[in-house]
């Protein structure tokens, strides 16, 4: 039934790009790279305006890549990107041509700008719910510590969720904070936070930009329920060297980049490095404690001949927290990615890449002669060929395949404290094809469909249990390198837009999401001690059925920008914990899950400002998430943690003159949704809360206003500089990180609440630089 | 130097310096249900179930005694005791005699429901005896006691741990199983969690060691997990699991009982 309908598809596809190949008159292709003038970087998304009696549009691709096949004309070629200065090129079309177009960085920067996309891109492309951020756009925006943050930056879109204050998890549409795939240069971060999760592991100097895909990701994605992050890495200067850097409060950085052969190849190496320890370590207070954390990455790419292009790039990561010897946690992420891009000819792009990614957590305890370590790990080898077919102006295609193999250890003890029954890392493949098509087509609609059908096969090497709500009913033993079962998905994606005036479109989407891995998490936020787990016979790929509708609508020659979308979003094989779970030390966690469903729907809204000297968006969104579990609250549905009712951000950047920004930041969100205590009672003399349902109740709600500015100094010779500081809940707004019960200290017959706040009036200060 | 320092330290401590108050929260919902708590333990009779009632949260913590309720305990050996109302709530049991390796069954009945429990009591794993190590956590010399056992053989045995400092329950639940290090010697320390111990030279520590069935360590073990706190509010709260039938709250416990003590030197 799936690989009929994927059969289907893929006839149907074809039927539409030969039809157009068919009726042409000759046709000559003009493909290349868009590339920046003077450092080489390879330009994503800039536009391509090709006119004659006609215009057409197209993007370059991730890699700058761009191809359009067109009948023998004049042609005028406009390149556009933003902040770039627009180029212009004219040429007789009378044989396929490769042409590299090459853009000039305005130098300084007059206005800033918050998208790189080009003006009423929102009117014209079948995408939706997607955002790109550049790492410009998000410069000026006020952080915590100052320290620049793509995935705090992207919590003030709509529909996009904080996981709590200073928290860089994330939670998408009323998903889970691990059904978003997060790449970084296409390999998985599993754990996308540093310092129990107050920073992400996204040094910003590394970072080229950030594209979030809220649920309608196009097929060539897979792997999580709720969103994609794509994050790129910079790919360096291939014609100066230069060195980036900066310090603040709590952490520096620094960054090399140049060319490798000029022109041709070029690296980049960037180190990240916190040093409240360093401070801390020269007090007597806290000399024997650790806590750091520090990031590397480094890319380098090759131009191996006109055609084939090298790239490697790496990111290691690593935090530590220790308390003298006696108890210690790290935790750290490495990913390294080799890729080729080849250009087969003119009108068919390939990208191969061979993949690896590997997430440790451990802890250390020794007390007196008790020495252990509890660790957990999850390790990845991925390999994707991806092509993109320009086969006309009307149809672009991309097609291709992913295969992974994971390798998942839960908690182990070793040293002093080991495991009763020995745990084994659990292996299984991921494997997926897919194709797509966006298809313009006429000048008003254009559809961008595809199907992606995935396999995922539990492998051998243990035993796997299968219960019954908890209860042990059988077991498979699975020798190590056979294949058990098997589970198939067919993942069916389309987003349409049609335009409706020059000003105005409208947007439909559908799409469903597999999921084969899953973070186990009771803690009511996010831990880096959470276990990830495969499909197993008891655990079954979860699936995401979203639907969404959206309005786009233009004001004022595009300088502001309206988007409205609502969304209902289904979700199957839901995982949780049971009440009461051994998290740590169970003799098979399988025993301590339970499944169910969820469903979320909203309401989002985002007006833009696009140009001049003041910019910035106001963000509101109006959402419900919920989840019913078989065991958790009676069966019965109850709010998602995040399930908040309103979340307002307001973001404006204010360009007073060449030397001075200001910005400032406002949040509003009703609070999550907690369970208080209904009562209580006592058990061996001790008060013992009573619960009723759980999340019915609301922290109170949170806002506060950020502010910073930032003093551009005068350029010297090559050295550019700039200070940026900054108030970080500049009212003091105590808002509730948490909220515990206890007995009154001054009426033990008594219960009171506690609330928690945690950062009020933060200073931020950093000094960056270039040479 | 030591300037910078001083600012820096303070600047870092004023960003993660958190600030608690007291609020009100706005909870409503059920209270008054059944609590039931019953031990029976392998030292001499009689053994006690207490019957009360929940209380609202925001109420006194003064839980309404179950008067009227009709208590019985049966063991597997077929003796049925039939408890004798106290005072307090308590009931009193008035010929069973716990023993190790036995199942018992409680049954309360009051307003025509009946709330039934069962647990079966372990049999004892010695308790050998005491001792004390210092560890150095956070700059502080910490001691700690670590009750010395062998762990049986056969997998599946749990234990709580009482300690009592001076005369002073440490309110720490603290439970643990043989998921790790079956059948081999304790060596894991007590660690306490109660803000208001603190175990100096000199201290009497008294602990008392309680061999416990699967359900009543998934009870306890639950509300140690809750007590965790951790850093963004712990665990989702719950009722504990218990081993008591229709929606009563507490536990039913028959479990092994030792005790012992240790100066800290």
């Amino acid at each position: 039934m799936n690989v009929q309908i994927f059969r289907k598809v893929i006839l149907i596809t074809a039927f539409l790009s030969l039809k157009s190949i068919t009726s042409a008159q000759q046709k000559f292709t003009i493909s290349g790279t868009v590339k920046d003038k003077a450092t080489g970087e390879s330009l994503i998304g800039a536009t391509i305006k090709v006119t004659s009696s006609k215009p057409y549009n197209l993007k370059s691709n991730e890699y700058g890549f761009y191809s359009i096949t067109l009948p023998k004309d004049k042609y005028t070629i406009k390149v556009s990107f933003v902040s770039y200065n627009e180029s212009d090129t004219t040429l007789n079309l009378d044989s396929s041509i490769t042409l590299n177009l090459f853009l000039d960085n305005k130098f300084v920067l007059k206005e800033v700008v918050i998208s790189t996309k080009k003006k009423n891109d929102n009117l014209t492309k079948a995408v939706m719910g997607t955002e790109t951020l550049n790492m410009r756009d998000i410069a000026k925006i006020p952080v915590l510590f100052g320290e620049k943050d793509v995935l705090k930056t992207i919590q003030l879109l709509p529909g996009i969720k904080s996981a709590g204050e200073g928290n860089a998890g994330f939670s998408v549409r009323g998903g889970g904070i691990d059904q978003n795939l997060i790449l970084l240069d296409e390999a998985p971060v599993y754990n996308a936070s540093h310092l129990l999760g107050f920073f992400s592991t996204f040094n910003s100097d590394a970072i080229k930009d950030a594209t979030i895909i809220k649920g309608n990701a196009p097929t060539q994605y897979g792997g999580r329920l709720a969103s994609v992050l794509d994050v790129k890495m910079k790919e360096g200067n291939n014609k100066n060297f230069n060195v980036n850097g900066g310090i603040g409060l709590i952490s520096s950085r620094i960054s090399v980049e140049g060319p490798i052969q000029n022109d041709k190849s070029s690296f980049i190496v960037s180190g990240r490095r916190t040093y409240a320890d360093v401070f801390l370590k020269a007090s007597p207070d806290f000399k024997d404690n650790e806590l750091y954390f520090y990031d590397l990455n480094a890319k380098a790419n090759y131009q191996i001949n006109k055609k084939n292009r090298l790239f490697i790039s790496g990111y290691f990561g690593k935090d530590l927290l220790a308390f003298g010897n006696s108890f210690g946690i790290d935790w750290g992420n490495q990913t390294a990615t080799l890729r080729l891009n080849t250009i087969i000819n003119s009108k068919l792009f390939l990208n191969t890449s061979f993949i690896h990614s590997n997430y440790d957590f451990g802890i250390k305890i020794k007390s007196g002669e008790t020495d252990f370590n509890i660790r957990s790990n999850i390790k990845d080898w991925n390999l994707k060929q991806d092509y993109t077919w320009y086969a006309n102006p009307k149809n672009a295609i991309r097609f291709g395949f992913q295969a992974i193999h994971h390798t998942i250890t839960p908690n182990t003890f070793t040293g002093t404290v080991n495991n009763s029954f020995p745990k084994r890392g659990r292996e299984s493949l991921e494997n997926a094809i897919y194709i797509n098509n966006n298809y313009k087509a006429n000048d008003n609609l254009t559809i961008d469909y595809g199907v992606r059908f995935g396999a995922f096969t539990v492998l051998g090497g243990d035993t796997y249990k299968l219960y019954n709500k908890g209860v042990l009913y059988d077991s498979v033993v699975l020798a190590k390198g056979k294949a058990g079962k098997t589970y198939w998905n067919l993942e069916p994606r389309l987003t349409a837009n049609y335009r409706l005036t020059e000003f105005s479109s409208l947007k439909f989407g559908y799409a469903r999401n597999i999921q084969h891995l899953h973070l186990l998490s009771n803690s009511t936020a996010g831990s880096p001690s959470d276990q990830w787990i495969g499909n197993s016979y008891n655990i079954k790929p979860e699936i995401a059925d979203q639907l969404s509708l959206g309005f786009s609508r233009n004001f004022n020659n595009n300088n502001y920008e309206l988007n409205i979308e609502g969304y209902y979003k289904t979700m199957q094989n839901q995982v949780d914990y049971k009440d009461g779970a051994d998290l740590r030390s169970s003799i098979d966690l399988e025993s301590q899950l339970l499944f169910g469903i969820g469903r979320a729907y909203g309401v989002e809204v985002m007006f833009k400002k696009k140009t001049g000297k003041l910019t910035g968006w106001v963000s509101y969104t109006l959402s419900k998430t919920e989840r019913k579990i078989d065991g958790i609250n009676n069966g019965n549905w109850y709010n998602a943690r995040l399930d908040r009712t309103h979340d307002l951000s307001i973001v404006a950047t204010y360009q007073i003159n060449e030397k001075w920004t200001l910005s400032g930041l406002y949040v509003y969100n009703t609070g999550n949704a907690v369970t208080y205590p209904t009562g209580k009672y006592e058990i061996g003399g001790q008060t013992i809360f009573q619960y009723a349902n759980r999340n019915a109740n609301r922290m109170p709600s949170n806002h506060r206003l950020d502010i910073s500015a930032t003093v551009q100094f005068k350029p010297r010779k090559r050295w550019s500089s700039d200070l940026s500081f900054g108030i970080y809940n500049i009212y003091g707004q105590q808002n509730p990180f948490t909220i515990t019960f206890r007995d009154d200290p001054n009426d033990p017959t008594k219960t009171q609440a506690l609330q928690t706040a945690l950062f009020r009036w933060v200073p931020s200060i950093s000094y960056n630089f270039k040479f | 130097m030591k300037k910078i320092q001083f600012i820096y330290i303070l600047i870092v401590a004023l960003a993660f310096t958190s600030c608690e108050k007291v609020i009100e929260v706005d909870t409503d919902g059920n209270n008054n249900t059944i609590v039931i708590e019953g031990n029976i333990t392998n030292t001499p009779p009689p053994y006690f179930v207490k019957v009360t009632s929940s209380v609202a949260y925001n109420q006194s913590s003064v839980y309404p005694p179950v008067t009227n309720a009709f208590v019985v305990i049966t063991s597997d050996a077929g003796v049925r005791d039939t408890l004798t109302y106290t005072n307090n709530g308590l009931y009193r049991t008035n010929k069973i005699i716990g023993s190790p390796g036995s199942t018992y069954t409680l049954n309360v009945t009051t307003n025509n429901i009946v709330y039934t429990a069962q647990s079966k009591m372990p049999n004892v794993v010695t308790l050998d005896s005491l001792r004390s190590i210092d560890l150095k956590f956070r700059n502080e010399v910490q001691y700690n006691v670590i009750p010395v056992y062998t762990d049986a053989q056969f997998f599946g045995n749990g234990y709580r741990f009482i300690q009592t400092i001076n005369g002073v329950q440490d309110k720490t639940y603290v439970v643990w199983n043989d998921n790790v290090n079956n059948g081999l010697v304790n060596q894991r320390p007590i660690r306490t969690r109660d803000e208001d111990v603190k175990i100096k030279v000199g201290d009497l520590v008294k602990v008392e060691m309680r061999c416990i069935d699967e359900n009543v360590y998934r009870y306890f073990y639950t509300l140690q997990e809750l007590a965790g706190g951790g850093l963004g509010g712990g665990v989702t709260p719950t009722n504990p699991p218990n081993n008591i039938s229709n929606g009563a709250l507490g536990v039913f416990s028959a479990h092994t009982t030792q005790q012992k003590s240790i100066i800290i030197k």
